[in-house]
């Protein structure tokens, strides 16, 4: 009998009998087999990288900076644990904390899974398990599920089997929260940078299943502009806003659109990773975007308040939960499509479609739940058209009239309220004294540095809509909101790791800095372009995601230009890219794992320490969530940990209360093996932190310079990378780091330029011996020269130790 | 007299302990007192006349942790030791008692914190009061509950009265 395979079929002669076989036992870990060596931690249990993360813990210490000093987990409690002091139950602040971070790590884990499951069912329910996974030119089609489940999926159906291992290990993890399990905070530590890691493959199952079946770019290089801004609407057509990161619905509203030519007649635009995916919907072949994008969760609420939208449609994550307060005000149906999000609003799925849009369009209801995407594809559109109409009608208006204007910043009693509850403390008192003088420059300035959070109008004692005020004072500015943002390309393709990897693993590029994260930039979205031309100038490849991704291209320089048209976006040095969406995170730690894969010839499959352990000590990557808030972000940053990668939070992440910082001053800490014979060897600290915040925009500049630096750089690389710190960090504190010659390992590791000079400072300052003649270092640097040594965190792999 | 200790109203952590009302003539002798006092400046100093306050501050021999990128304000500042740290970074190594300080020299006994956004130095300041016995003094415009002793939420023009006083008797 020839081998059964998943998939339906019938039998011959038996007309009406339809066989389905959803998965055979044992049939991808037979073909994992077939296809080559698996590592030793294929699926690992909870303690199966235990090992592996002690090491990053022991040099890499959690910090902890609590919110709240009491626990309020259990009624045993309320137990107050200032000072480290132990609760009813026996658990100290630390392992409180550690544990609030590993809730906060699953909490994003499951976000992002619970996403890929959802997404999963509706495209394995379309094209059935058999469909088979479309990235591009790549042979290592999901390294991040490779590397942690052993297996190399091929079709739908396989990722099944990677999102089950996942929600498995969820809910284990997901059980230690309850009071009286876990006691020690170092174990609750490898608990969380098992989530961050199961989030990478959760994130990755999502992506390559959309991008697989929804004709989304696959590693393309340079892909198309999509439109992004407030002031790219159309206020004038009909206006479809969708709001938040799952796109699966969102195809049946455009497909319907096209069918019936209303794509040109309503404006379709979106907030946060939804639209990012919209703009990535049919966009293989370089086909024209088939939406716009708004922008992040920032202008969520402000979008709402203009009044523009005349139908919201909402899918999961990252989604105000007053939509359909807001909404409701300004005669604004509400869709939810998710069973993530339902507003307490009818279930209206199993309805007929002139139904639902009666009922909405004469207000009976304020919204609806609609989980038939056939059905919503339809509604969502033509209910768009209607309520354009009757909205201008009736003349909703939303933000105040001059007058009004006029009326509320003139109430404002400077009481200061809501300067102290605005999260970074904007400067509200004085733009109202401004504003009503008639000077809308400071709230125009203040804009693009407000969230759009409302906190403050939740303080004002004077009932005095502050964020309307803000808007409208800032017309002129949004009007002109009008960025670009590229298309999400998807993976790194194997040949592109081929073409770079080699001058990544040397240096020679001098490093990956991912911009990933939300938009809580405590300078506004400005901060981010400046990163991004900084390090792109200098040659770094800059990688984006998700609501970065958005507001990078949201600012332009005097020129016009946005960094997406001021850089060229292939794989390449001093390229720009956007991988995609908040999923598509999970393709830049991919890329990472394909640099160990195909530069350094490392098996993947089910081999995560080795491979974690290669990009720490080789791969110079730094991820930087600059305005991150979510506990995804939380998730997305540890799982980048586990793999040896480092990452900066800007100062608003100081509010993750956990941060993994070393101390370069003991240097104990920083010995590594040399693989070639298990020798011990001294490195520097590269990179110090595994995640720590950073102050200003400026503080970080040299802090990414120098993150990219690793023990493994040739002298060539280190000489490029030492270059940027020192000149980064004279450019942006204006004094030459303190810890630059700790770098240094040899005369050709320092800055071909200034070497005199740089040797003149280690002589007199640090009592080197130079040999002037040759200008060569006699003595001095704690590091060894040399460049063919293989540092290794683990003694298995030395080759002594076999 | 400035009064800085009227409104101590917290805002968005909480703790039982929270930090101790102080005037400005009390922080000076806390200061005098202290065998290794740091200050730690923030950036948001660079914003403002509150980079001479601290300017002046340090001039009485009180060693400077300059964090984000303070240190463009002080490098050029005469009578000045200030070193440039990340502020995370300096909470962690605060709570290890075997680091030696800035300057190797000893670990410290009394941390100043001047110009610094209100929630990332609660922050910073919540890792100090859990995890290290060290009196922390916030002089900012804000209330800074982690502390253990803080000015309260005070307007600009009475922070920049307090300053002053605290300088002059130091
Ligand atoms: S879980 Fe422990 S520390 Fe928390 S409230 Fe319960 S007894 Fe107290
Ligand atoms: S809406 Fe803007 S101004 Fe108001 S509290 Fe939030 S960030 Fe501050
Ligand atoms: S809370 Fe209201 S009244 Fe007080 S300063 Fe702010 S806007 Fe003015």
């Amino acid at each position: 009998m020839s081998e059964l395979k998943s998939g339906t079929f019938s039998i011959e002669e038996l007309e009406n009998v339809q066989i389905t076989i959803g998965s055979i036992v044992g049939a991808i870990e037979k073909a994992a087999e077939e296809e080559g060596d698996v590592g030793p931690t294929a699926k690992p249990g909870i303690s199966d990288l235990r090992d592996w993360d002690y090491k990053l813990l022991e040099k890499y210490n959690p910090v902890y900076t609590p919110m709240c000093d009491q626990c309020c987990y259990c009624t045993f409690g309320t137990c107050d644990l200032t000072g480290n002091k132990e609760g009813a139950c026996g658990i100290n602040m630390e392992g409180h904390n550690a544990r609030e971070f590993m809730l906060r790590v699953i909490t994003g884990a499951a976000a992002h899974s619970g996403h890929g499951r959802h997404l999963l069912h509706h495209l394995i329910d379309l094209y059935g398990k058999d469909y088979p996974l479309k990235v591009g030119p790549s042979n290592i089609i999901a390294p991040n599920v490779q590397l942690v489940t052993g297996k190399k999926p091929e079709t739908l159906g396989d990722l099944d089997d990677a999102l089950d291992y996942v929600e498995e290990q969820l809910v284990q993890l997901l059980a230690t929260v309850h009071m009286g399990q876990e006691g020690e905070a170092i174990d609750f530590e490898s608990k969380a940078l098992h989530g961050g890691m199961l989030d990478h493959v959760g994130m990755e199952v999502s992506d390559i299943a959309q991008i697989s079946c929804l004709d989304m770019p696959k590693a393309k290089e340079n892909t198309s502009l999509a439109e992004i801004g407030m002031g790219t609407i159309d206020p004038e057509k009909p206006v479809l806003l969708v709001i938040g990161h799952n796109v699966a619905g969102v195809t049946n509203i455009i497909d319907y659109m096209e069918e019936h030519n209303l794509s040109d007649k309503i404006e379709l635009c979106g907030l946060c990773c939804t639209a990012l995916d919209m703009t990535r919907y049919r966009t293989e072949g370089g086909d024209v975007p088939k939406a716009k994008v708004v922008g992040t969760l920032a202008k969520e609420l402000k979008m709402i308040r203009s009044g523009v939208p005349d139908v919201i449609v909402v899918d999961e994550q990252c989604v105000r939960a007053d939509v359909l307060r807001e909404a409701r005000k300004l005669m604004m149906p509400v869709i939810t499509t998710n069973d993530k999000i339902m507003y307490g609003l009818p279930n209206r799925s199993n309805d007929d479609v002139e139904d639902i849009i009666n009922d909405l369009k004469e207000g009976k209801q304020d919204g609806a739940l609609i989980l038939d995407f056939e059905k919503l594809g339809e509604v969502a559109p033509r209910l768009a058209q209607e309520m354009s109409k009757i909205r201008k009608e009736k003349g909703v208006t939303a933000l105040p009239t001059d007058e009004e204007f006029k009326e509320l910043t003139s109430r404002c009693v400077h009481c200061l309220a809501c300067e102290l509850d605005c999260p970074t403390n904007l400067p509200i008192s004085d733009s109202m004294t401004s504003a009503a003088e008639g000077n809308l420059s400071p709230f125009e300035e203040l804009h693009d540095k407000c969230i759009g959070c409302g906190r403050c109008e939740q303080a004002c004692p004077k009932d005095i809509p502050i964020l309307n005020v803000i808007e409208k004072a800032a017309q002129k500015v949004i009007r002109e909101e009008k960025g670009k943002v590229r298309v999400g390309r998807g993976q790194i393709s194997d040949p592109e790791i081929r073409e770079e990897g080699v001058n990544l693993v040397m240096g020679t590029t001098p490093g990956i800095v991912a911009l990933v994260g939300c938009s809580n930039h405590p300078e506004g979205t400005k901060d981010l372009y400046r990163i991004g031309d900084e390090m792109l100038k200098r040659n770094y490849i800059v990688i984006v995601s998700g609501c970065t991704a958005m507001d990078i291209g949201m600012y332009k320089n005097e020129d016009g230009e946005t960094l997406y048209e001021r850089y060229p976006a292939r794989f390449l040095k001093g390229n720009l890219i956007n991988v995609g969406s908040c999923v598509s995170n999970s393709h830049i730690t991919g890329a990472a794992i394909k640099v160990a894969a195909i530069f350094a010839q490392r098996n993947v499959a089910g081999n995560y320490e080795e491979i974690a352990d290669y990009i720490l000590n080789r791969v110079g990557a730094v991820g930087v969530a600059w305005g991150a808030y979510s506990q995804k972000a939380a998730s997305i940053g540890t799982g980048c940990n586990r793999l040896g990668i480092p990452v900066i939070v800007g100062p608003h992440g100081s509010k993750y209360r956990r941060a993994l910082i070393g101390k370069p001053y003991d240097e104990e800490k920083w010995k590594v093996y040399d693989a070639r014979d298990g020798s011990e060897i001294s490195t520097p600290a590269a990179p110090e932190y595994l995640l720590t915040s950073a102050e200003t925009v400026e503080e970080l500049m040299p802090m990414l310079a120098k993150s990219c630096i690793r023990p493994s750089d040739n002298n060539m690389g280190r000489m490029i990378k030492l270059t940027h710190y020192i000149e980064l960090s004279e450019k942006y504190l204006g004094i030459m780091p303190d810890d630059w010659y700790k770098f240094v390992r040899t005369e050709t590791d320092l800055p071909l330029a200034r070497r005199e000079e740089l040797l003149k400072i280690l002589e007199k300052e640090h009592g080197w011996e130079i040999d002037w003649n040759k200008k060569k270092i006699l003595s001095g640097p704690t590091t060894k020269s040399d460049v063919s040594a293989q540092p290794t965190n683990i003694k298995r792999l030395c080759k002594e130790a076999c | 007299m400035a009064d800085v200790t009227k409104n101590l109203k917290v805002y968005t952590t909480y703790g039982p302990k929270n930090a101790k009302p102080a005037q400005p003539a009390i922080v000076a002798k806390m200061i005098t007192k202290a065998k290794r006092p740091l200050l730690v400046v923030g950036a948001e100093i660079l914003k403002d006349e509150k980079l001479e306050k601290a300017i002046a501050i340090a001039q009485k021999g009180i060693p400077v942790a300059a964090t984000g990128h303070t240190m463009k304000g002080l490098k050029d500042a005469e009578g000045v030791d200030a070193k440039y740290i990340n502020i995370h970074f300096l909470g962690s190594y605060l709570c290890d008692a075997n680091w030696q300080g800035l300057d190797g020299k000893g670990p410290y006994d009394l941390i100043l914190f001047l110009g610094h956004k209100k929630y990332y130095i609660n922050q910073v300041l919540s890792g100090l009061k859990n995890f290290s016995n060290l009196k922390t003094i916030a002089i900012e415009r804000h209330f800074i509950q982690n502390a253990s002793m803080s000015f309260g939420n005070i307007k600009p023009e009475t922070h920049l009265e307090a300053l002053d006083e605290l300088i002059a008797e130091l």
